[in-house]
């Protein structure tokens, strides 16, 4: 993917065979986020300063270095699963349990983006389809896959897998807490769009082009 | 006869040489650093929307300002042709102009929106690759809470760089509206296509954001 090339301009054929029941989750979805998240968000960001919000979304960032490190292992970058392992072993020590991120800050160690949707698709595994999962948001058949499979194996080192209860607790403070980081935006990139359900479709495959080129790291 | 073949062959080698030297020279300052063009511009735009004047405008008149100040450095004939995509050569050439100017008219007010937000954010200009005829210029803007990374895309007209789209934090707006717009001219046609842009326009334009 470079910008520089005219070819990066060429339309780009998404597999879509499910569009009529996305975009029903899609309406879902922005019900979800503007009559639950965002006022609920929006509660939550009057209530804690910004530094401690961001300090909440360090600590569940830093949660999920270890998987992040076993997938780039998996795709052969051994170097930035070195990276991985590093920043959350000083984080997690300095940074107060991942609070605080002196290895970006101090070390210089920058995040690494990993996942198992990536670690699938270096392997070659194909996307599937296009899919628009319940209070998930987009995704496609290999990177829900993907989503699932970490999800599972963070289970294995989170402090909260007594119950279900504390499971969705624990998720729904994350989600408050990124969208009280990100309030607004939403709203912002639907304004401007003419269609909402294609201009996120269209996002969501430009962002993940994105995090998945390691090039210019 | 020989030695003097041989000097004359080391002389031409390195005459040669120089040349080759000089010649790429001239060609490398040839071209203008697209960085070094993009800064006194984007000094402008935070300049213009710092201005304390422009909090007491209409929406309209701020818009106008802004881009009149954008217009100097981001080449709208070709955001519109590369956003029409394969249709373009279709249009007559009055269409092209009345497609160019609302989709003008649309960025206008995609910026106008961030003046509303605009607190005396920092660019910072972290690299940039040239490829041909080609530019992208990296920033990012600095803000209280957050980093976001902008890239503009540029092409060289001339002797200046001039931005046909940006990227924010790896979405391409040329892009995602190209992707929103073939749908409209599929289904639609050209005519569907402004009307929506029109009504889009009317739209923000009495959109009040409450932030």
């Amino acid at each position: 993917m470079d910008y520089l090339d005219d070819e990066s301009y060429e339309p780009s054929s998404v597999s879509d065979p499910l569009e009529p029941v996305n975009r029903f989750f899609f309406n879902v979805n922005d019900k979800v986020y503007v009559w639950v998240l965002e006022p609920v968000s929006t509660g939550y960001s009057k209530v804690l300063p910004s530094d401690i919000r961001q300090c909440v979304s360090n600590f569940f960032y830093n949660l999920g270095e270890p998987v992040r490190a076993v997938n780039c292992l998996l795709q052969g970058r051994v170097h930035d699963a070195g990276r991985t392992l590093g920043r959350f072993v000083i984080n997690s020590i300095c940074g107060v349990f991942g609070l605080a991120d002196p290895a970006a800050h101090e070390f210089k160690m920058s995040p690494v983006y990993a996942s198992l949707g990536e670690t699938f698709s270096v392997w070659g595994v194909g996307d599937g389809f296009y899919l628009v999962v319940p209070l998930l948001g987009p995704s496609t058949l290999r990177d829900l896959t993907g989503t699932v499979g970490d999800g599972f194996a963070m289970t294995t080192h989170t402090p909260w897998n007594d119950d279900v209860l504390t499971t969705a607790a624990a998720h729904g403070v994350r989600s408050v807490n990124y969208t009280s980081l990100h309030l607004g935006e939403y709203e912002d990139a639907k304004s401007l769009s003419f269609d909402p359900y294609i201009a996120f479709r269209n996002g969501y495959f430009q962002i993940r082009a994105k995090q998945f080129d390691h090039t210019h790291q | 006869m020989y030695i003097s073949r041989i000097k004359l062959f080391i002389f031409t080698v390195c005459f040669l040489f120089i040349a080759g030297i000089f010649g790429i020279q001239t060609a490398a300052s040839a071209t203008p650093d697209p960085t070094e063009q993009f800064r006194p511009f984007i000094a402008k735009v935070t300049a213009t929307l710092a201005d304390p004047d422009l909090k007491t405008l209409s929406k309209r008149e701020k818009s106008r300002r802004v881009i009149s100040v954008v217009r100097e450095r981001f080449d709208f004939r070709e955001m519109s042709k590369r956003v029409i995509g394969q249709y373009w050569r279709d249009l007559s050439p009055s269409e092209q102009d009345e497609f160019e100017s609302l989709f003008t008219q649309l960025l206008q007010y995609v910026y106008v929106d961030r003046i509303d937000d605009y607190s005396g954010q920092e660019v910072e200009f972290t690299q940039q690759r040239i490829k041909g005829q080609r530019a992208e210029v990296q920033t990012l803007l600095v803000d209280k809470q957050k980093t976001i990374p902008v890239a503009y895309i540029m092409t060289l007209r001339g002797n200046e760089w001039m931005a046909y789209d940006v990227i924010v934090e790896g979405v391409s707006l040329v892009r995602n509206y190209m992707e929103q717009f073939r749908e409209i001219l599929r289904k639609d046609g050209y005519s569907g296509l402004t009307d929506q842009l029109r009504k889009k326009i009317v739209e923000l334009e009495q959109e009040n954001k409450v932030s």
